[in-house]
């Protein structure tokens, strides 16, 4: 129980501290720069942004999307003369092996000025508590990664990335994404093509604009919103749930369509892990398990995204074509992208507890929570703007002793014991973002950007951390700022980016209005963030 | 009778360009090098040419015409290429965008300016193609050894001009009378 109230604290602070430095994971491929001979811009504007070609190679499965063989300067090797496939199944289906090894390597330093406000959060906790330290300048290395993709021949494709380090010194890594993808996997159901492909392993769930392709240093607001329950100030909320929107997930997926026009749908299963990133293995020493499993429940979360690409071009071959046929040579497509998505899962909490014969029972609530929205997107020529908004709800069952009545938070051990649950207000979030890009030249994108995220129960925690001075009382967004930037292409993998964080008024000081009893807050000061950073690939 | 006097004038025109043409014989350093001679006033072909877009590359690299070629820009891949060219020997008023086309597809340009054309893609930052561009038949293509050897010029005098990829080029008079002799290292 301990750890629990542990977790909702440091949860509570994360909150704060995420909205200062928060650079963002993102990939671009330069094996596939090496095996095509090509250029980093052949598949992004601005990379790791895919223009519409980027689209279409991922589509086909890290592959051209019609006869890649002829654009291969580094043949595959071969696994198998294709005449085995006449063999089978007395012969392994031959396979490829990309011709080097595709590997790339990228790393980005960072550079952050805060605004002189900065220190006011210290009266965010108690006296004589060391406060985070906020350097006003600051230097840090970020990411350093490698990974690899390509295609085994089959129309099955690989990726696999690992993070070495990330987000300053020494700072450990981890396992990114790493996946087979099954391209056109409805060629066996004779289905029309690209009308299925399976992905397994661990991947970014198909959301309507990808983090991990995000050309922002920082990342998108509402894809962090974690759900914690209110903690005090009214009814408490049983709700601790720590999972985001971009959380690497463990599972498979199913997908159809095309990303560069027309529809598009994915629908994926993944393991429940609503307890943070890290959340030790199971390690039942009867059960022993083979590899780090590590789900909160038998359940599968669900996740389901469908959308659809009005390519605009007047031209049939143009529109239809992955690249739409400009007067002075390809370009991205004029489109509009409409698209909704839901996730739904369930958020576990335990008690020890008792029934109502008093014999001690471990409690379990399993709480479904879901997120959903919509998003669009709209490209013309070298200018973009998207967005999407969120709304995310979770059921909110809160412990309750024998006589019914619910309990405070976090649990007295000499209290009551909980008995059952008994189901209260909901924890619930809006938010969304939008962004708008504009390729100036083939090497310099402006941004402008917005991020809000509204969510009460946020706001009334930062209360929580020093009820004497509260946090952002009056405001309802929790997280709201404006987010200009430009980014330079010094090569086409080497890129200069600069972001500015308007953030929003806020207050560590309130005082009561003493004709209306109101509370007011004094003092209103912003902490904008500039952040520089420096990033190749290789 | 009147055909017999036309072999005759023939004859002795053809003995006469033999006796008073010569030829440019030379070394470019680096190899595979462009060397032609420009006249008084371009001399212009009638004659057509294809280049391919095959492999995000530009089939053949470096290709050498006459002023007056038609030359066919092909794509033979399965995406779409443009071509353009940002100037004709730095002159930027002579740019010129080809615009899109399919697979299987060409679009026609005649050349009329002499000078060199370095061939884009705006899609495919790393493809790049030369046309060189001759006021004049005679022009040559050296190997890898730089050797050239340009015959049948009729005496007079001319620039000779040498080209590289990626070195600067040079250019320099010359009298032909007989056979002679122009050298170039290029930087």
């Amino acid at each position: 129980m301990k750890r629990y109230s542990a977790v909702r604290q440091a949860a509570a602070i994360s909150f704060l501290l995420v909205c200062f430095v928060c650079p963002s994971l993102s990939h671009a491929i330069p094996a596939f720069a090496r095996m095509y001979q090509t250029s980093c811009s052949t598949c992004h504007s601005d990379f790791p942004k895919l223009n519409d070609f980027g689209k279409a190679f991922k589509d086909a499965g890290f592959k051209f999307p019609a006869d890649d063989e002829t654009f291969l300067k580094i043949p595959a090797t071969m696994l198998g003369a294709p005449a085995q496939k006449d063999l089978f199944p007395k012969a392994i289906w031959p396979g490829t092996i990309p011709g080097i090894p595709p590997i790339g390597l990228r790393f980005n330093t960072f550079f952050q000025k805060t605004s002189g406000n900065r220190g006011n959060f210290d009266a965010l906790v108690p006296a004589g508590t060391p406060a985070p330290f906020i350097p006003k300048t600051d230097f840090s290395s970020g990411l350093f990664s490698i990974f690899a993709a390509g295609n085994f021949g089959s129309d099955i494709a690989f990726w696999v990335d690992q993070d070495f380090n990330v987000g300053g010194d020494n700072t450990a890594g981890g396992m990114g994404d790493g996946y087979l993808r099954f391209v056109n996997l409805g060629r066996v159901f004779k289905l029309p093509k690209d009308a299925l492909h399976l992905r397994a392993g661990r991947f970014e769930l198909d959301l309507p604009f990808s983090q991990a392709r995000n050309i922002n240093l920082s990342d998108y607001d509402i894809y962090d919103q974690a759900n914690i329950g209110q903690l005090a100030f009214g009814p408490q909320q049983n709700v601790n749930n720590q999972f985001t929107m971009i959380d690497a997930m463990n599972g498979i997926e199913l997908s159809g369509g095309h990303q560069y026009g027309g529809y598009h749908y994915s629908i994926a299963l993944v393991n429940q892990n609503t307890s943070g990133l890290n959340q030790p293995d199971n390690s039942s020493g009867f059960v022993p398990s083979v590899a780090g499993f590590a789900s909160d429940a038998n359940f599968k979360d669900i996740y389901g995204r469908v959308s659809y690409r009005f390519n605009l071009e007047q031209d049939p071959a143009s529109r239809n074509a992955v690249q739409a046929a400009g007067a002075t040579g390809p370009r991205d497509h004029t489109y509009l992208n409409l698209g909704t998505y839901y996730f739904y899962g369930r958020s576990v909490t335990r008690f020890s507890g008792q029934d109502l014969a008093a014999t001690p029972v471990v409690l379990t609530a399993r709480q479904p929570f879901y997120r959903t929205g919509a998003d669009f997107s709209f490209n013309y020529r070298t200018f973009n703007i998207y967005g999407l908004v969120m709304y995310g709800h979770d059921v909110n069952q809160v412990p309750v002793d024998a006589t019914g009545t619910p309990l405070a938070l976090p649990l007295d051990p000499a209290g009551p014991l909980p008995v059952g649950f008994v189901r209260g207000a909901p924890a619930a979030f809006t938010g969304g973002f939008i962004q708008a890009d504009y390729l100036i030249h083939p090497w310099l994108m402006a941004i402008m950007r917005w991020d809000a995220v509204n969510s009460g129960p946020d706001r009334l925690n930062g209360l929580v951390l020093n009820t004497d001075t509260p946090f952002a009382l009056p405001f309802r967004s929790t997280r709201n700022r404006f987010t200009p930037g430009m980014q330079f292409l010094i090569h086409a993998n080497i890129k200069a980016s600069f972001e500015y964080q308007i953030r929003p008024q806020q207050f560590v000081t309130v005082v009561t209005n003493p004709i209306t009893g109101a509370p007011a807050a004094l003092n209103p000061f912003r902490t904008n963030t500039i952040v520089v950073a420096l990033e190749y690939v290789f | 009778m009147k055909s017999n006097y036309l072999f005759v004038v023939v004859a002795l025109a053809l003995i006469a360009q033999a006796c008073f043409a010569g030829s440019v014989k030379g070394k470019v350093t680096p190899g595979k090098s462009v060397v032609y001679l420009e006249a008084a006033a371009p001399q212009m072909a009638d004659k057509t040419v294809t280049m391919d877009q095959k492999g995000l590359l530009f089939q053949p690299h470096v290709m050498v015409i006459q002023t007056g070629t038609t030359v066919d820009f092909l794509n033979s891949d399965k995406v779409q290429h443009n071509v353009f060219w940002p100037n004709i020997s730095g002159d930027k008023k002579k740019s010129h965008n080809m615009g899109t086309w399919p697979q299987g597809q060409k679009r026609p340009f005649k050349f009329t300016e002499p000078g060199v054309v370095t061939l884009l893609c705006n899609v495919h930052p790393e493809m790049a193609g030369y046309i060189i561009v001759s006021p004049s038949p005679y022009f040559a293509e050296t190997g890898a050894d730089g050797d050239y050897n340009l015959a049948n010029v009729p005496d007079g005098q001319y620039t000779i001009t040498a080209w590289h990829e990626g070195k600067k080029v040079q250019s320099k008079k010359i009298t032909v009378s007989g056979n002679s002799t122009a050298d170039f290292t290029l930087q």
